[in-house]
């Protein structure tokens, strides 16, 4: 059976392949972006990116208009972040808009158990945009399951303990998951897909009005970078919550992954603690080996190795890795290492 | 890989090879007339093994992408890295040289003979490794001995130190008896469960091999499974082995009053997996005061009671009955080569064999392949063996004894071949 998406669907997953054939089947050309009756659509975009970086907010764009328009907005956006080419608001556009989508995701997942349509298109999604075969169970009990290797393959980059293997219902070569549970699980797809999308997007002659916007951006973006050096030296130095998050797991001996630890170290470094000082502290993992954690440290730092520096990732970074536990004393800043106050030198 | 304990000597990479004691122990003896005797003896009955038994040896389909390594008597060091174009090259390779070990890669290279950086990893089996030392049985306290690393000097059973010297310097002689066993097949019926059951792998997918010495070695052949990175692997191991099992994953909860209760109702819950084997065990009826909290409170108050337990630490101790003690180590380690399936382990100079029926498996006759023509040892220490349904009561000094035999208690350092016997091997 082939399944057709509704115009409903495209409206709120603008990112799927039926999306940019309709866009081919309508022969639009990106120019017309420039036409006066387009720039609404311009404006709403660069409305969404803005409130999106500036304001960390996604609540005002759950609402959706008409499919054309939701998916010209949504290639509209790409086309201004492609042009202004900043690493870092790319990255939090995908993971806020990949948020709003997790919503709609949600919604049309638990109301997909009594729809069998609804269900065999939602199905179709994740085969689309993740390679992944998921499968209903509907007859006790509502609940989706993977492939046990599918499901591990993405719950290691989890560090919370319910995430564990151990702490699922595996039966069969499944993994038993919830709604929001199987829609957490792919996040950080939703979001590298996005990122995709405007990477891969190549010779374009951009519309005047996308450039216009994208150059707001840019002048936004080194205002904005500008003012946290001043911003910084008169406030009080915090330990980040995604710091303290893993001094915690640290303490009671659970295994860090491979990223936590490279935010750890790189963030303990950067703090000015010695490397005996962090070797001791990581000896709490359980695969500890002190020559090697030395030597890593030693390379982090520069001293061993190629004279290249690690600096600590940036909190978009830390959230693509699931690392992030922002709180309220995160507000505004990109990277960690803002809360330590003082000792903050770009 | 950050911080993990990547660079492994070729030691580390190999299961079930003597570790850096019992090598380091080896080498003082290297230069003996007695060890030479013995490795040089051990070798012929092997190179008749592999012109016997070639058979034996279970090759992979795609023979020529996986790494093999060999160790041989003449000297520890450890070949790695090298690679037969097909089953014919390998065999004449094994009855030139007759190696004391033979180890192939569960893992499939493009170029595996190229050092582990270059090889392109194309995918593994699965390995589980269940070991005698790791069920930690009381019998083994006392049918193993001790070697001293200072004055060579053995003793039964296992010690802290050298009863004779002093010593601290020593290493445990593992000779499994009968309950050994029993308790290592154990291990593996769970564990066959656990991947019929939750895993999903097929039992035609999983072939059991008795790893020639004390324990056993599954390998298995999913290919939904073969893509897994090491920290994928390492996840499964948890699984098995029960780490990290919260309290909710039953399903319920400690209220404020310290009372345990079902979590909310609408968390949906399926009889499969480690919450259905640990409330069976419990015998806990999850259901039958679905309505009621204090119903349920009721029946866990009973359960502490009954037990005489706390009932966090009752959960915890199922956990840790139901879990199998596998190795961890081996399961995650995508490089390693492991034993070959129907080679000779250099530990015991049995076979690692196939068990087509684990229940009647008996390793000190089905993985024994030497005959039984007499030759004379002399033994260190009293020993009692089992072997092909017959009980051997070996006493220190010269013995008279089936091949087989000497075979195994020579492997194990607990005997030296006595020199008359060398003439006619
Ligand atoms: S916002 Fe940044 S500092 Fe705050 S928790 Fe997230 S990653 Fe850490
Ligand atoms: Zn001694
Ligand atoms: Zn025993």
């Amino acid at each position: 059976m082939s399944i057709k998406l509704g115009t409903n669907d495209l409206a709120k997953y603008p990112f799927l392949n039926e999306a940019s054939l309709y866009i081919k089947d309508t022969h639009f050309d990106l120019l017309e972006f420039d036409r006066s009756e387009m720039s609404f659509i311009i404006n709403r975009s660069f409305e969404k990116i803005e409130s999106f970086i500036k304001n960390n907010e996604t609540r005002h764009y759950y609402k959706i208009d008409k499919f054309e328009i939701e998916i010209l907005t949504f290639l509209a956006s790409l086309l201004i972040l492609k042009s202004a080419s900043i690493d870092i608001i790319t990255k939090k556009f995908a993971l806020f808009e990949s948020m709003r989508f997790e919503k709609y995701l949600i919604d049309d997942l638990k109301n997909s158990f009594k729809d069998e349509t609804k269900r065999l298109i939602l199905l179709k999604i994740f085969k689309e945009v993740f390679k992944i075969d998921v499968y209903a169970e509907t007859k006790t009990i509502e609940l989706y399951k993977i492939r046990v290797p599918e499901y591990i393959r993405r719950s290691i980059l989890f560090h919370e303990q319910e995430w564990k293997l151990i702490n699922r219902t595996v039966k069969d070569g499944y993994v038993y998951l919830d709604v929001s549970e199987i829609v957490r699980l792919f996040r950080n797809e939703l979001s590298l897909l996005i990122i995709d999308k405007i990477k891969n997007m190549k010779s374009i002659t951009f519309p005047k009005q996308v450039l216009i916007k994208s150059q707001k951006l840019k002048n936004y973006w080194d205002s904005v970078n500008k003012k946290t050096d001043v911003d910084i030296v008169n406030k009080k130095s915090v330990t980040p919550p995604c710091i303290d998050h893993l001094y915690r797991v640290l303490d009671t001996g659970e295994n860090l992954p491979h990223s936590a630890r490279l935010l750890l170290a790189t963030f303990l470094l950067f703090s000015g603690k010695s490397i005996e000082e962090i070797t001791e502290m990581f000896k709490k993992l359980p695969d500890f080996n002190e020559r090697i954690t030395r030597y890593q440290l030693e390379h982090l730092s520069g001293k061993t190795g190629s004279s290249k520096k690690y600096f600590v990732p940036s909190c978009e970074k830390i959230k693509m890795e699931n690392l992030c536990h922002e709180t309220n004393v995160c507000k505004g800043i990109i990277n960690p290492v803002q809360l330590l106050g003082k000792r903050m030198k770009i | 890989m950050f911080f993990h304990n990547n660079d492994k000597s070729d030691l580390n990479d190999i299961a079930d090879i003597p570790r850096e004691k019992e090598s380091a122990l080896k080498d003082d003896f290297k230069d003996s007339k007695s060890h030479q005797n013995n490795q040089n003896w051990l070798k012929k009955n092997y190179k008749k093994y592999y012109f016997n038994f070639y058979a034996n040896i279970t090759l992979p389909e795609k023979i020529h992408l996986h790494e093999f390594g060999f160790r041989h008597f003449e000297g520890e060091k450890m070949h790695r890295h090298l690679s037969f174009k097909n089953s014919g090259e390998l065999h004449a390779f094994v009855l030139k040289f007759a190696p004391s070990d033979i180890y192939c890669s569960s893992s499939l290279y493009s170029r595996p003979t190229e050092p582990m950086d270059k090889k392109e990893w194309g995918g593994s089996e699965l390995i589980f490794d269940i070991d005698g030392k790791d069920l930690h049985l009381e019998c083994a306290l006392t049918h193993n001995y001790t070697k001293c690393h200072d004055c060579k000097s053995i003793h039964p059973g296992v010690l802290a130190k050298c009863t004779n010297c002093n010593s601290s310097r020593i290493y445990i002689i593992d000779v499994p008896c009968k309950n050994c066993i029993v308790s290592l097949k154990k291990e593996v019926t769970k564990l066959v469960n656990f991947l019929i059951d939750d895993f999903g792998i097929e039992r035609s997918g999983i072939f059991i091999y008795f790893s020639g010495n004390n324990g056993f070695h599954l390998h298995v052949l999913d290919s939904d499974y073969y893509p897994l990175l090491s920290n994928e692997r390492s996840e499964m191991a948890s699984y098995l082995l029960g780490k990290g099992f919260k309290m909710e994953t039953l399903g319920i909860k400690k209220t404020q009053g310290d009372k345990f209760v079902p979590l909310s109702k609408s968390k949906q819950l399926l009889e499969a997996g480690w919450r259905d084997r640990i409330l069976k065990k419990l015998k806990i009826n999850f259901y039958s005061s679905k309505n009621s909290d204090s119903d349920f409170s009721k029946q866990i108050e009973k359960l502490e009671n009954a037990m005489k337990c706390d009932f966090q630490q009752m959960v915890l101790k199922t956990v840790d009955d139901l879990s199998v003690k596998i190795d961890p180590m081996v399961t995650m380690d995508i490089h390693r080569i492991f034993r070959l399936p129907g080679s000779l382990n250099s530990k015991s100079g049995l076979a690692k064999i196939l068990c087509n029926d684990l229940k009647s498996f008996d390793p000190f006759n089905e993985a024994c392949f030497f005959d039984k023509s007499k030759v004379d040892i002399v033994c260190f220490s009293p020993v009692s063996l089992l072997f092909k349904g017959k009980r051997y009561g070996i006493h220190e000094g010269n013995n008279h004894v089936p091949r087989y035999v000497a075979v195994y208690l020579i492997s194990k350092g607990l005997a030296n071949i006595d020199l008359k016997d060398i003439q006619d091997g």
